[in-house]
C-alpha cells in the first residue's frame, strides 16, 4: 500500500514582478510503506522543492499550482495548518542538511527529546526518557549524551541526534533532504549505516533527496532522477545502474564511474570517455629532479593556541610535514576536515606563518616574508578557491576580476589586460569570451564561475597553484570538466599544483602523488594509483571504504 | 562520496536564482540598473508612501520662492494677526508671514539632513571600514574612539560645542551635528566589514595584488551600498531632529529660518498660551511627517539587501 502518493504535481515560484518559474512539472511519485526512495538531481533541478512541497513545507513565493499529495489516505495538499501540525513529527518527519544546526543551543539533548515527545503524547518524563534512550541506541549514541548540550557534540553527532529526534515518535514517513551533505565521508558512512539500522527497526518509508548518487545507492530501494523540474527516471536502484532510461541519468552515472574505473573500463561511447583519456599522466619524470622542484617544505609545524580565561589550550594543526612540489606535476593533499590540509595551504601561501619548519621557494623562506615581499611572492603562487559562489566579487564583472592580477603583477595597461583576460577566458573554455566577459558572477552557473576562478589564478603566470577543494561545491556532472581544465592547464604550462581535497577518488584522477593527512600528520604518501589500489595505512583504508561505491555489485574495479 | 557539498547554495539555486539575482542586480556597481532597485523600493507600500511624502517636501523646498507668498523676513505686516487670505498661517510677534517662513524652513531641514547626515555617514564610513579591515592595534584604537563617541551624551555635547563656537550660523550647526553623530554608523560599517573581508573574493583580491585602499573602497564598499544608504537616511533623520532641537532651545543660529527657530519664537511669544496653534503646530507636524517619511523609505531599502522583507 502506498503511504505517500504525489500525483500531477506542479510547483511554481510566483511573484508579481517576474514571470512565474515552474520548478516542478507534472511530477508523479508513489512511495510504498517501508520503502526507501532516493531522489537525485543537480542543484536547481527542483528536487528540494518537490520534497518540501509534497509535505507542505514550501515557503512563499513557492506555490503548488496543480496536483495533490495523498498521505495515508488523506489529501494533505489542502489540509489546514492546525490539522497538519498534529501530524507532523508523529506521522511524517524531516531531517534537513541544516537539522544539526537547528537543535536548541540553550537546552540539553534530553530536554529536546522530552519537549518533542510530550508535545504529541502524554508520556511521563521517565517514559519519555526511556524512549529517547531507545532511539539514541538505534543511531549508536550512548544514553549518557542526553545530558550534553548541542555545542558539545560534533557535526556528525548532532546530525545523528537530529535523526534520532525525528524518529522518536515512530513516524510512518521520513523526508531526508541532503542529510549527509557537508559531512565527512567517514561520518556520512556512519549516518547512512544508522539510518539503515533504524529503518529496519521501525520500518518507516523514506524519501531521501541528494545530489550524491553514491549515498543514494547505498540505501535506496528505488531511485528517481529529477532533471529540470521533471522526474525523468524511476526504477529499482540496481536496475538504474545497468539501464538508465534518460540521457541525464546516463551522464550522471558515467560521471560517477569516471571516478571509480580506469578509462579502458568505460563504455567507449560514453561522453566522459574522452574526458577520462584527457587525464593521462606523464609517465616520464624529467631526469633533472632537483631543478624541477619549485617549493620545498621541510618539517613544517603549526600550533594554534587559544586563550580562554586563564587557560591556554594549544592545538597542533600541522605536525612535521615535509614534501616537495614539482613543475608540471600535481600533488594531492587528502584528508578529512580538521586534518590540517587547509592550514598547510594557508602556510604555503603566506596567509599564516609556520610555528617551526621551513617553506623554501627557490632561496626564499616563505615564513620570513611580510608586506611588500609577500605581495611579490603571491605573483608566483595563486589559489583556486573552494566555493565559486563566494570567490568572485558580486559587485564586479568577470572581466574586472581577471584584469586585476594582470594590471597589478604584469604592469599591463587596461587595454592589454583586457585582451589578455579575453584570451584567458577562451583558454578555460568560456567561448566566445565576449559572451561572458561583461557578465556579473551571479549570471553564470557554478561550473562557469569556477572556470573564471581558475583563469584568474593562472593570469599572473604563477609557478605554483593551490587548488583548495576546487570541485566539492559543484555538481557531479561538471566536476570532471573542471578537473580536466585544471589538468590540461598544469600539463601545458608546467605549473606545480597542490590539490587539496577530501576526495580520494578525484585525487586519483588528477594527481600524480597523493599525501594522506590525518590529524596534521602525513600518514601515507606515494604515487596516486598505488595508494588507491593498495592503501597501507589503516586511515587511508578507512577513508576509501567509507566512499559509497555503487558499482561494486557490477564487478567493476572496487577500491577496498 | 564527496562530502563538503554545496552547503548554502542549494536552497537558493532551487529558487532559480530569482532572489539572488535581483539582489545582485541591485548591489551591482557601474551598470546599476536603476529600475531594479527602484522597483523593489516602490513595491514596498511603506517606502512608496515615504518616497511620495519626501518628494513633496523636496518640491516645496526647491520651489520655495514660488510657493511662499511673501519674503519670510519681511516684518512689515501687522503682528499677531490670525490666519487669513493674505496670511495663511497668520503673522509672528515681529510681523512676519508664518506660512512663508514655514515654506522656507523646509529648505533648511533638507539641507541639514543632506549635509550633516552626509558628513556623519562619510566620517563613519571611513573610520568604520578602516577599523574593520585593518584589525589589530588600529582597530583597537579606532574602536575605542567609536565607543567613546557612542557613550558621550550627544545633545549636551552638541549644546556645548554650538554654544561656545565663535561663529553662529547654519554651517556651524551642520558641522557640529556631523562631527558628533558618526559613531553609530561607524560601528555598523565596522561589523559589516569584518564579515565581508573574510569572503573568498577578498582573499582573491589579495592574491591578485590589490592594495588595501583598493580592496576596502573598490572591492568591499560596493557590496555594502544598501547599508550605506540606510545609514545615511538614519543619520539624516538624526540631523534634522538635532537641528530643530538645537534651534528650539536657542543654541542654534536664531536668524536662520527653520522649523526649530519657528517653534522657538512661537514659544517665546507665548503662542501656545495665546491659542495661536497655527504658529506652533505646523512646524512640529511637518518635522514629524518628514522624519516618518525618511524612516519609511528606509524600510524599502532594507528590502533591497534582505529579500525576505520584499512585498512582491
Amino acid at each position: 500500500m502506498a503511504i505517500l502518493e504525489i500525483s500531477d504535481f506542479d510547483v511554481s515560484y510566483v511573484t508579481k514582478s517576474r514571470p512565474p518559474f515552474e520548478a516542478v512539472k507534472d511530477a508523479n511519485l508513489t512511495i510504498g510503506e517501508g520503502e526507501i526512495v532516493g531522489l537525485v538531481g543537480e542543484s536547481g533541478s527542483g528536487k528540494s522543492t518537490l520534497g518540501n512541497a509534497a509535505i507542505r513545507l514550501l515557503d512563499p513565493p513557492g506555490t503548488i499550482t496543480r496536483g495533490k499529495t495523498v498521505f495515508m489516505g488523506k489529501d494533505i495538499t489542502r489540509m489546514n495548518e492546525d490539522q497538519l501540525r498534529a501530524m507532523r513529527w508523529k506521522e511524517l518527519a524531516t531531517v534537513f542538511q541544516s537539522s544539526m544546526n537547528s537543535l536548541n543551543p540553550v537546552i540539553n539533548i534530553e530536554k529536546q527529546f522530552l519537549d518533542t515527545i510530550q508535545a504529541h503524547t502524554n508520556q511521563s518524563d521517565a517514559q519519555a526518557r526511556r524512549r529517547a534512550e531507545d532511539v539514541l541506541e538505534v543511531v549508536n549514541i550512548e544514553p549518557s549524551f542526553l545530558k550534553f548540550f548541542p555545542h558539545e557534540l560534533s557535526g556528525g553527532m548532532k546530525q545523528r541526534v537530529a535523526l534520532a529526534l525525528s524518529l522518536v515518535l515512530e513516524p510512518k514517513f521520513l523526508l531526508l533532504d541532503e542529510p549527509t551533505t557537508g559531512l565527512d565521508v567517514v561520518v556520512q558512512q556512519t549516518i547512512l549505516d544508522n539510518l539503515k539500522a533504524a529503518q529496519q527497526h521501525y520500518q518507516f518509508a523514506v524519501l531521501m533527496i541528494s545530489h550524491d548518487l553514491g549515498a543514494i545507492m547505498e540505501i535506496a530501494d528505488r531511485v528517481v532522477v529529477m532533471y529540470n523540474g521533471e522526474l525523468v527516471d524511476d526504477q529499482p536502484a540496481h536496475q538504474l545502474l545497468q539501464s538508465p532510461q534518460h540521457p541525464y541519468s546516463k551522464i550522471l552515472l558515467d560521471s560517477y564511474k569516471l571516478l571509480w574505473v580506469t578509462p579502458d573500463e568505460l563504455d567507449p561511447n560514453a561522453g566522459v570517455k574522452k574526458i577520462a583519456e584527457a587525464f593521462q599522466k606523464p609517465t616520464v619524470i624529467p631526469p633533472d629532479k632537483s631543478e624541477s622542484v619549485v617549493l620545498k617544505v621541510t618539517n613544517l609545524n603549526k600550533t594554534f593556541s587559544r586563550r580562554r580565561g586563564f587557560k591556554t589550550t594549544t592545538v597542533d594543526a600541522v605536525k612535521d610535514v615535509s614534501f616537495e612540489l614539482q613543475r608540471g606535476r600535481i600533488t594531492a593533499l587528502v584528508g578529512q576536515s580538521g586534518s590540517g590540509k587547509s592550514t598547510i595551504a594557508r602556510l604555503i601561501t603566506g596567509i599564516e606563518h609556520a610555528t617551526t619548519g621551513s617553506i623554501m621557494f627557490g632561496n626564499t623562506d616563505v615564513n620570513t616574508l611580510r608586506g611588500k615581499s609577500l605581495k611579490e611572492y603571491r605573483s608566483h603562487i595563486q589559489m583556486v578557491f573552494q566555493d565559486p559562489y563566494s570567490a568572485l566579487n558580486p559587485a564586479h564583472t568577470i572581466l574586472h576580476s581577471l584584469m586585476r592580477p594582470l594590471q597589478n603583477y604584469k604592469g599591463m595597461n587596461a587595454k592589454d589586460a583586457r585582451a589578455r583576460a579575453i584570451e584567458m577566458l577562451e583558454q578555460v573554455g568560456l567561448t566566445p569570451a565576449s559572451r561572458f566577459m561583461n557578465k556579473n558572477p551571479h549570471q553564470l552557473s557554478g561550473g562557469q564561475r569556477q572556470r573564471v576562478v581558475v583563469a584568474r589564478a593562472l593570469a599572473p603566470d604563477p609557478e605554483i597553484v593551490i587548488a583548495d577543494e576546487p570541485t566539492s561545491m559543484l555538481d557531479v556532472s561538471i566536476r570532471a570538466e573542471i578537473l580536466e581544465v585544471l589538468n590540461r592547464l598544469v600539463r601545458d604550462t608546467d605549473i606545480a599544483m597542490l590539490f587539496v581535497t577530501h576526495d580520494l577518488l578525484s585525487a586519483r584522477l588528477l594527481a600524480d602523488e597523493i599525501m594522506v593527512l590525518n590529524k596534521g600528520q602525513v600518514v601515507e604518501s606515494g604515487k596516486a594509483d598505488e595508494i588507491i589500489a593498495n592503501p597501507k595505512d589503516p586511515y587511508t583504508q578507512l577513508l576509501l571504504s567509507s566512499i559509497p561505491n555503487p558499482f561494486v555489485e557490477l564487478g567493476s574495479t572496487a577500491a577496498d | 562520496m564527496v562530502t563538503n557539498e554545496r552547503p548554502v547554495v542549494d536552497e537558493n539555486a532551487e529558487i532559480p536564482d530569482a532572489q539572488a539575482r535581483t539582489l545582485a542586480e541591485v548591489e551591482e556597481r557601474g551598470g546599476l540598473p536603476v529600475p531594479a532597485w527602484l522597483k523593489i523600493i516602490w513595491q514596498n507600500k511603506k517606502a512608496r508612501f515615504g518616497l511620495v511624502v519626501l518628494g513633496f517636501f523636496v518640491v516645496v523646498a526647491v520651489f520655495a520662492p514660488l510657493i511662499a507668498p511673501h519674503d519670510p523676513r519681511n516684518n512689515d505686516f501687522v503682528p499677531f494677526s490670525e490666519p487669513s487670505g493674505t496670511h495663511l498661517l497668520g503673522t509672528t510677534q515681529a510681523g512676519e508671514d508664518i506660512f512663508s517662513q514655514f515654506v522656507y524652513a523646509t529648505r533648511t531641514s533638507l539641507i541639514v539632513g543632506v549635509l550633516a547626515g552626509g558628513m556623519a555617514t562619510i566620517i563613519g564610513l571611513i573610520i568604520g571600514m578602516i577599523a574593520g579591515y585593518a584589525g589589530g592595534v588600529v582597530d583597537e584604537v579606532l574602536n575605542f574612539c567609536i565607543n567613546l563617541a557612542l557613550v558621550i551624551p550627544l545633545l549636551p555635547l552638541m549644546i556645548v560645542i554650538a554654544a561656545y563656537s565663535p561663529v553662529k550660523g547654519l554651517v556651524t550647526v551642520i558641522i557640529v551635528i556631523g562631527i558628533t553623530s558618526w559613531a553609530g554608523g561607524a560601528r555598523l560599517k565596522r561589523s559589516q566589514m569584518i564579515s565581508l573581508k573574510e569572503r573568498d573574493y577578498i582573499t582573491a583580491s589579495l592574491f591578485a595584488g590589490d592594495s588595501m585602499w583598493r580592496i576596502v573602497f573598490r572591492e568591499i564598499m560596493p557590496n555594502m551600498t544598501s547599508l550605506i544608504v540606510v545609514g545615511f537616511l538614519g543619520a539624516a533623520i538624526g540631523a534634522i531632529g538635532a537641528e530643530s532641537g538645537l534651534s528650539f532651545i536657542g543654541v542654534g543660529d536664531p536668524l536662520t529660518i527653520s522649523w526649530g527657530t519657528m517653534m522657538l519664537w512661537a514659544n517665546n511669544s507665548g503662542a501656545l498660551l495665546g491659542g495661536q496653534w497655527w504658529w506652533v503646530f505646523p512646524p512640529g507636524i511637518a518635522l514629524a511627517v518628514l522624519i516618518t517619511a525618511l524612516a519609511f523609505v528606509n524600510f524599502g531599502i532594507d528590502a533591497i539587501s534582505n529579500p525576505h522583507l520584499r512585498e512582491e
